[in-house]
């Protein structure tokens, strides 16, 4: 620590497990609000949408929300709100 | 009998320092999520209460076990379902057993 | 990062919705369309002038397996509670 350490190596380089508090769930959500997403429920119907906002209980709010069920759009929804005990994952729709 | 009253007496049960005993039942009992914190950035698979599996990397989790993964791929009773998930956030409520890989 | 909206958490999309016209939808393939009077922190809501569907899906009898019919049943009321742990989703009007 006390000498000039080299800066990190660019990524790839098999980088050692990061500490618990890095990558946890309020980070990688911290890193999606305000991308596209999808939201699987349990009942495995697909919302595809921009992340407005969520809280603890993983209520969201979706704009720009296409409803998919079995990989076809079934609704479209300018807003959604999506009570979050029906939720089973959120995942970004593009390369974060 | 007396080996388990013995256990027990070392976990002191006055609440009104917060911080010493905390640290006192770390060291004496190893709490099931700092088990599954050696984990991160190994493999590992989420069982849910439902039949579906999810296995990935896992990436990081919080006390309600909400987990996040990488490279996640799903698993249903017949076989693998959809295509590889680069990144998710997996609902704690869902959540049955975490299983480690061991290597 | 925030569009237009000023949405800050999920149930203040809820609250833009007062007054107005919402779209339900409700486990058990229900939905409601209605005019949304109040809502609290397990989404339990009043809704007036509103329309249920419900979607009804059936084996065919003496059909393949998986052949299926859906039967809409529609009916209205003038108002109505709904309790909170039943609501997957609620959309606003789109303000667009």
């Amino acid at each position: 620590m006390s000498d000039a350490s080299p800066p990190p190596p660019p990524a790839e380089a098999s980088p050692p497990p990061p500490p618990s508090t890095s990558g946890s769930p309020t980070d990688f959500l911290k890193g999606v609000v305000g991308k596209r997403v999808v939201v699987r429920l349990t009942s495995g119907v697909d919302y595809r949408g921009v992340l407005s906002c969520l809280d603890g209980y993983m209520n969201i709010a979706l704009e720009q929300t296409e409803e998919h069920v079995n990989g076809t759009v079934t609704n479209r929804y300018g807003d959604a709100f999506i009570r979050g005990n029906n939720v089973l994952y959120i995942s970004a729709a593009e390369a974060l | 009998m007396s080996g388990q009253s013995e256990i027990i007496d070392r976990v002191p049960k006055d609440e009104s320092a917060p911080q010493q005993p905390e640290e006192e039942v770390a060291l004496n009992t190893i709490l099931p999520l700092e088990v599954i914190d050696k984990s991160i950035g190994q493999n590992i698979k989420i069982l849910l209460t439902n039949d579906k599996e999810f296995h990935g990397t896992l990436v990081g989790f919080d006390d309600y076990v909400n987990v996040v993964l990488e490279n996640v791929q799903e698993y249903d009773s017949d076989g693998p379902k959809g295509k590889i998930i680069k990144k998710m956030l997996l609902n704690g409520g869902l959540v049955a057993m975490l299983v480690p890989s061991i290597n | 990062m925030d569009t237009s909206s000023g949405i800050q958490e999920p149930f203040d999309l809820i609250r833009l919705s007062l007054s107005e016209k919402v779209f339900v939808k409700l486990r058990g393939d229900r939905e409601l369309t209605g005019v949304l009077h109040a809502y609290d922190g397990h989404m339990n809501l009043i809704l007036s002038d509103v329309e249920e569907t419900i979607m009804l899906v059936e084996q065919v009898e003496g059909g393949p397996e998986g052949q299926t019919t859906v039967n809409v049943a529609k009916r209205k009321m003038n108002m109505l509670f709904v309790r909170g742990d039943g609501v997957i989703l609620v959309s606003p009007p789109s303000r667009t």
